[in-house]
C-alpha cells in the first residue's frame, strides 16, 4: 500500500499569453455594459448617421437616381468636408456613449476595494488601465473610424482609383482624428471615475467638463477680452485639430499646434491621475 | 383590534426572481424565528413586514397598521436590518438620537431614550465615537439600540447575533427574552439553529421562498410523518428493554447508547410507543427518563429542508 | 401642516445639511460656484491694472490727449504725422522683419516695424507702423460700467444660470436619494415613523438651502468683484440711478428660483433613474433647445421662465447667425409674476411626481 504525501502543487498547465490578459477585463466589462437595454439601443442608434452617409454616397454616384429629380451629377460632393461632417457627428455620439459607459468602468472597483484583488495576480496597473480603456477604445472605434473607413472604401470603389489616390490622406485623417478623440474621451472618463470613485458623479463631471468647460471658456473670453479661454474647451480644441487634419477652411482663435499641445496635456494629466489613483492599496486618513 | 402580524397570500417577485411566494402567516406575540438557508426569503419577509419592499400580491398587516402607513407603523415597529451601512459622519449616539428626532421626539426625550437604548446594548463607552470606526459587533449592537430606542411593540431583527462574541450573544438573547416577556413580538432571523432552538417560542421555516413549516417546534415535529420519531430512554437494563421494544410493530430501530445506560429508539407511532412504555415500566424494567431526541429546530430543519445549510 | 411634520422636516434638514455642505464628494460644486467669482476677480484685477497703466501712459506722454485725438489717427499716415498729431509716444516698441518685395519678385526687403502706445488716461490707442507708415490701429476702450453690465448679464444668463446652477443642482439634488441608495443608507429614513413625503420635503428643503447658500453667495461675490474696480462715483450712479441695485436683487431672486426649479427636476430624476446622468443630459438638451420648441412645450422648462425674469436683454452681436440670435433673444417673454408662478408650478409638478415616486420606492440595494 502506497502512502502519498499531500503537498502543494502549483498549476503546471498552459496559460494564456501574458500580453492578452488585459482582454479578460475587456470581455467582462463589455458584457456588463451590454446588459443595459438602453446601451444596446443607443449603440444601434449610433449607426444611423453612417447609414445615411452610405446612402448619400450611393446616391451621389447614381446618375439615374439624380436624373429622376432633375439634379446634375456633381451636386453631392463626397470630399474632405463630407468626412469632416461625418466625424463631427459621430464624435458627439462617441461623447454621449462615453458619458454613459465610461464612468462605470473603474469607479465600482475603487468603491468596492476590488483593486487589491486584481493586483494580487500577475496583472500590472498598466494592464488594468489598458484593459478598462480597451472597452471604450473598441466601442468608440466601432462608431467612428471603422464606419468612416467603410464609407471611404465604398466611395473609393465607386469613384475610382484617381479619386482614391488624391484623397487617400482623408482615410489617415479619419483614423488619426478618431483615435485622438477616443484617447481623450477614454482617459477623461476613467480619470474622473477614478478620482471621485462614484459612477454618477463621474458621469456628471464628464458632462460638466464638456458643457461647463465650454461655457466657462466663453465667459473667460468675454470678460477678460482674450482668446485663451478656449484652452478650457476640449471640444473646441478638438475641432481645431480636426479642421486642420481634414484641411477644412475655418478661422480659429488658437493655433493648431497649441491645440495639439493642450490636448496632449489633458491626456497626460488624466494618465497621472489614473496612475495616482489606481493602486493596490489606499491610504486612509 | 388585531393582535397578530398577518400575511395574507403574500408573494414578492424581484423581476423574474422569486422572493417569497404565497405566504400566509399569523404571528402571535413572543419570539418567532425565521429559519431557512441563504436565499430562502427570510430578509424579504422582514422587508415586506416593514414596508421596505412592497408585495407583488397579497396583504400585510402589522397589528392595526398597514405597511403603507410608515408614520404609525414605525411607532410600534423597530427593525434592525442586515445592511451594514450607516449615514455618514454620525457617532453611535447621534445615530440613535437622530432616528428618534426623525420620529418627532423633542431633544430632551430623544436624548433620554437614546442613552437608555445604548445602555441596554452595553455600548455607552463607544457611543460618542464615529460609527465608521466601530467593529462589526459594535455596529450590530448600535443597530439593535436604534431598533429598540423607541420601545417598540414589534421588534424585527435580521441576523441580530451575527458578529457578536459569546458574552454579547447571551446578553442579547436575554434582552430578546425580556422584551418578549413584556408581551412584545420579537421576530428574529438566524442560521444558528441551536440558538434559535433555545430562544424561540415558535419558528417559521422557509425554503426557496416558500414557508415549509410554522408553529411551535414540537407541534411541527409531530406533523412530520415520513421521519420516525427518535426517543432517548435512560435505564439500567438497556439490552432487556431493547429486546422488549423490538416486539412492538411500531418500533423501527433500536440502538444501545455508548455508555450502556440507555438506548435510542426510532418509532413510527409516538402515541403507541408511550402506551407501550407504560406496560414495560410495569414489567419491572427501571426507566430513569424518556425524552424526545429530535423535536428541536435542527432536526426539523434537516427533515424539511436538508442538512447542507445547517449551522450547528 | 401638522406640527410634528415640521419637527420631522427640521430633523431631516439637520441630518442632510452636514452631508450636503461638508461632503468631500460635493467639493466640486463649490469649485463650480467659485469659478465665476474668480473670473470677475480676475476681471477686476486686469481692469485695475489696465486703468493704472493707461493713466501712467497718459501722464508720461508729451501732451495731454483727448479721445478725439486718439480717433484722429488713420491708416496710411506717416510716423511724422502721427508724432505731430499726438506727440512722441511714452511707450513704443520696434522690430524688423524680412518681407518679400511686392513689386520686385525674389527681392527680400527689411521692414522696420514700430508699435506706438498712446492713452487719454482711460482709452488706449495702439498704432502699428511699418516702414514709416501706419499699417494698423486698435483702440482699446476703457471699461464702461453700462457696457460691462451687459457682459455681466451675459455671463449670468449663459454661464452661471444655464451651466453653473444647473450642474450644482444636479450634484446636490441627485445625491439626495440616489446617493443614499448607492451608500445603502436610505432605509435609515424609511424605518423611522415619518411619512415618506415628509422625508422628501425635508431632503428637498435641505438641498435648496445648500444650493441657495452656495449660489447666492457666489452671485453676491460676483457682483462685488464686478463692481470692485469702478470708481465710487460710477458705481453709485449705476447702483442707485441706473437700476443696478434692482438688477442685483433680481439676479439673486432668479438664482433662488433656478435652484427651486432645477432642484425639483433633479430630485425626481434621482428617484426615478438608476443612472441619472441620462435624464440630466436630456434636461440639459431640453433647456438648450427651449427657444426652438413650440410655444406649448416651451412652458415646461425652467429656463423659459428664468429668461423672462432676467433684467437685461442681451443684444446679439452684429453678424450672428439667426439660430444664435434666437438662442440669445427672448422672443416670447412672460410677465414677471407669471414667470415666478410658472417656475413654482413646474417645480410643484416635479415635487408631486417625486412624492408619488417616494411612496413607491423600495429598498433593494443589490439591484443598483
Amino acid at each position: 500500500m502506497a502512502i502519498y504525501r499531500r503537498n502543494y502543487k502549483p498549476y503546471s498547465g498552459t496559460t494564456t499569453p501574458e500580453w492578452s490578459r488585459f482582454l479578460v477585463l475587456f470581455r467582462y466589462s463589455r458584457r456588463n455594459l451590454f446588459r443595459s437595454k438602453f446601451m444596446t439601443a443607443f449603440f444601434v442608434i449610433c449607426f444611423f448617421y453612417p447609414a445615411v452617409c452610405l446612402a448619400v454616397i450611393y446616391v451621389a454616384h447614381s446618375a439615374s437616381f439624380l436624373a429622376q429629380f432633375g439634379l446634375p451629377g456633381g451636386i453631392l460632393s463626397i470630399d474632405n468636408k463630407f468626412f469632416y461632417a461625418f466625424i463631427s457627428v459621430q464624435g458627439v455620439f462617441a461623447f454621449l456613449l462615453t458619458a454613459f459607459a465610461g464612468p462605470g468602468l473603474i469607479s465600482p472597483d475603487l468603491a468596492n476595494g476590488a483593486l487589491p484583488l486584481y493586483f494580487c495576480r500577475p496583472f500590472s496597473r498598466a494592464e488594468y488601465v489598458l484593459g478598462k480603456s480597451s472597452v471604450l477604445a473598441i466601442l468608440l472605434s466601432q462608431i467612428t473610424w471603422v464606419p468612416g473607413l467603410v464609407l471611404f472604401i465604398v466611395q473609393a470603389s465607386l469613384a475610382g482609383a484617381s479619386w482614391t489616390w488624391t484623397n487617400l490622406w482623408i482615410a489617415g485623417s479619419l483614423v488619426l482624428s478618431s483615435l485622438l478623440w477616443i484617447a481623450i474621451l477614454s482617459l477623461l472618463a476613467m480619470a474622473l471615475s477614478a478620482w471621485v470613485k462614484w459612477r454618477i458623479v463621474a458621469g456628471a463631471l464628464l458632462l460638466a467638463l464638456m458643457f461647463f468647460g465650454a461655457g466657462f471658456a466663453q465667459a473667460i473670453n468675454a470678460v477678460l477680452r482674450t482668446e485663451s479661454g478656449h484652452f478650457l474647451n476640449v471640444a473646441y480644441l478638438m475641432e481645431t485639430v480636426w479642421n486642420s487634419l481634414f484641411q477644412v477652411d475655418a478661422t480659429h482663435a488658437i493655433p493648431v499646434s497649441q491645440a495639439w499641445i493642450a490636448l496632449l496635456l489633458y491626456c497626460l494629466i488624466c494618465l497621472a491621475l489614473l496612475m495616482r489613483k489606481v493602486r493596490a492599496y489606499e491610504v486612509v486618513q | 383590534m388585531n393582535d397578530r402580524i398577518i400575511f395574507e397570500d403574500v408573494s414578492k417577485f424581484y423581476g423574474e426572481i422569486l422572493g417569497v411566494n404565497r405566504v400566509n402567516l399569523s404571528i402571535p406575540p413572543g419570539i418567532t424565528s425565521l429559519v431557512g438557508p441563504n436565499g430562502s426569503g427570510k430578509t424579504t419577509l422582514m422587508n415586506l413586514m416593514t414596508g421596505l419592499v412592497r408585495p407583488t400580491r397579497g396583504r400585510i398587516q402589522v397589528l392595526d397598521y398597514s405597511i403603507d402607513d410608515p408614520e404609525n407603523l414605525f411607532k410600534i415597529v423597530g427593525y434592525s436590518t442586515q445592511f451594514d451601512s450607516f449615514p455618514k459622519g454620525l457617532t453611535g449616539f447621534q445615530f440613535v438620537y437622530s432616528y428618534l428626532r426623525l420620529g418627532g421626539r423633542d431633544s430632551q426625550s430623544a436624548e433620554q431614550l437614546a442613552w437608555r437604548a445604548i445602555e441596554r446594548v452595553n455600548l455607552v463607552d463607544a457611543a460618542k465615537r464615529n460609527v465608521a470606526g466601530y467593529s462589526k459587533g459594535m455596529r450590530q449592537r448600535i443597530r439593535l439600540a436604534q431598533a429598540l430606542s423607541h420601545e417598540p411593540k414589534v421588534l424585527v431583527l435580521d441576523e441580530p447575533l451575527n458578529g457578536l462574541d459569546p458574552l454579547a450573544r447571551s446578553e442579547m438573547i436575554a434582552l430578546f427574552r425580556s422584551t418578549a416577556a413584556q408581551g412584545c413580538y420579537v421576530i428574529i432571523s438566524s442560521h444558528i439553529l441551536h440558538e434559535v432552538d433555545v430562544i424561540s417560542d415558535q419558528v417559521i421555516l422557509l425554503s426557496n421562498g416558500y414557508v415549509v413549516a410554522e408553529g411551535k417546534i414540537q407541534n411541527v415535529r409531530s406533523e412530520i410523518q415520513e421521519h420516525p420519531t427518535q426517543i432517548l430512554i435512560r435505564c439500567h437494563q438497556p439490552r432487556e428493554l431493547a429486546a422488549k421494544m423490538l416486539e412492538y410493530p411500531h418500533t423501527i430501530e433500536v440502538s444501545i447508547h455508548k455508555d450502556e445506560r440507555g438506548l435510542l429508539l426510532k418509532t413510527r407511532d409516538a402515541d403507541r410507543f408511550y402506551l407501550a412504555m407504560n406496560e414495560i415500566a410495569l414489567s419491572g424494567i427501571d426507566i430513569e427518563s424518556v425524552a424526545p431526541a429530535d423535536d428541536d429546530v435542527l432536526s426539523v430543519y434537516e427533515y424539511l429542508i436538508g442538512s447542507e445549510e445547517v449551522v450547528r | 401642516m401638522k406640527k410634528i411634520w415640521w419637527a420631522q422636516i427640521k430633523a431631516v434638514i439637520r441630518l442632510e445639511m452636514k452631508k450636503t455642505f461638508f461632503a468631500k464628494r460635493g467639493l466640486w460644486i463649490y469649485v463650480l460656484a467659485a469659478m465665476p467669482v474668480m473670473l470677475f476677480v480676475a476681471y477686476a484685477i486686469v481692469s485695475s491694472h489696465q486703468q493704472s497703466r493707461s493713466a501712467n501712459i497718459a501722464r508720461q506722454g508729451e501732451r495731454q490727449l483727448s479721445y478725439q485725438d486718439l480717433r484722429a489717427v488713420h491708416s496710411g499716415m506717416t510716423t511724422e504725422e502721427v508724432i505731430a498729431a499726438l506727440g512722441k509716444p511714452s511707450a513704443s516698441f520696434d522690430w524688423s522683419e524680412n518681407r518679400p518685395s511686392p513689386t520686385k519678385p525674389g527681392v527680400i526687403l527689411n521692414v522696420l516695424h514700430e508699435d506706438y502706445h498712446y492713452s487719454d488716461g482711460q482709452n488706449d490707442l495702439f498704432v502699428g507702423i511699418a516702414d514709416g507708415k501706419v499699417e494698423n490701429i486698435h483702440i482699446r476702450h476703457a471699461n464702461n460700467l453700462g457696457q460691462d453690465s451687459i457682459m455681466f448679464a451675459g455671463v449670468f444668463q449663459f454661464f452661471f444660470l444655464r451651466l453653473g446652477i444647473f450642474f450644482g443642482c444636479l450634484g446636490i439634488f441627485m445625491n439626495l436619494f440616489r446617493g443614499e441608495i448607492l451608500d445603502r443608507s436610505l432605509h435609515f429614513y424609511f424605518l423611522a415613523p415619518v411619512r415618506r413625503e415628509v422625508v422628501m420635503a425635508g431632503k428637498f428643503l435641505a438641498g435648496l438651502l445648500a444650493t441657495c447658500t452656495i449660489f447666492v453667495t457666489s452671485e453676491i461675490l460676483q457682483t462685488v468683484a464686478f463692481l470692485w474696480h469702478f470708481p465710487a462715483g460710477a458705481r453709485d450712479v449705476y447702483l442707485y440711478h441706473n437700476h443696478g441695485l434692482e438688477h442685483a436683487a433680481i439676479y439673486l431672486g432668479v438664482t433662488v428660483l433656478a435652484c427651486v426649479g432645477y432642484g425639483a427636476f433633479f430630485l425626481v430624476a434621482g428617484m426615478m433613474f438608476k443612472n441619472p446622468i441620462l435624464p440630466a443630459a436630456a434636461i440639459l438638451i431640453w433647456e438648450g433647445i427651449n427657444p426652438f420648441l413650440p410655444a406649448v412645450l416651451r412652458h415646461f422648462s425652467v429656463i423659459y421662465y428664468l429668461k423672462s425674469l432676467c433684467p437685461v436683454d442681451i443684444p446679439s452681436p452684429p453678424g450672428t447667425s439667426p439660430i444664435f440670435a434666437l438662442l440669445v433673444s427672448n422672443a416670447d417673454p412672460v410677465a414677471p409674476p407669471i414667470a415666478i408662478v410658472g417656475v413654482l408650478v413646474v417645480a410643484l409638478i416635479a415635487l408631486y411626481v417625486s412624492s408619488l415616486q417616494v411612496r413607491r420606492l423600495e429598498i433593494n440595494y443589490t439591484a443598483e
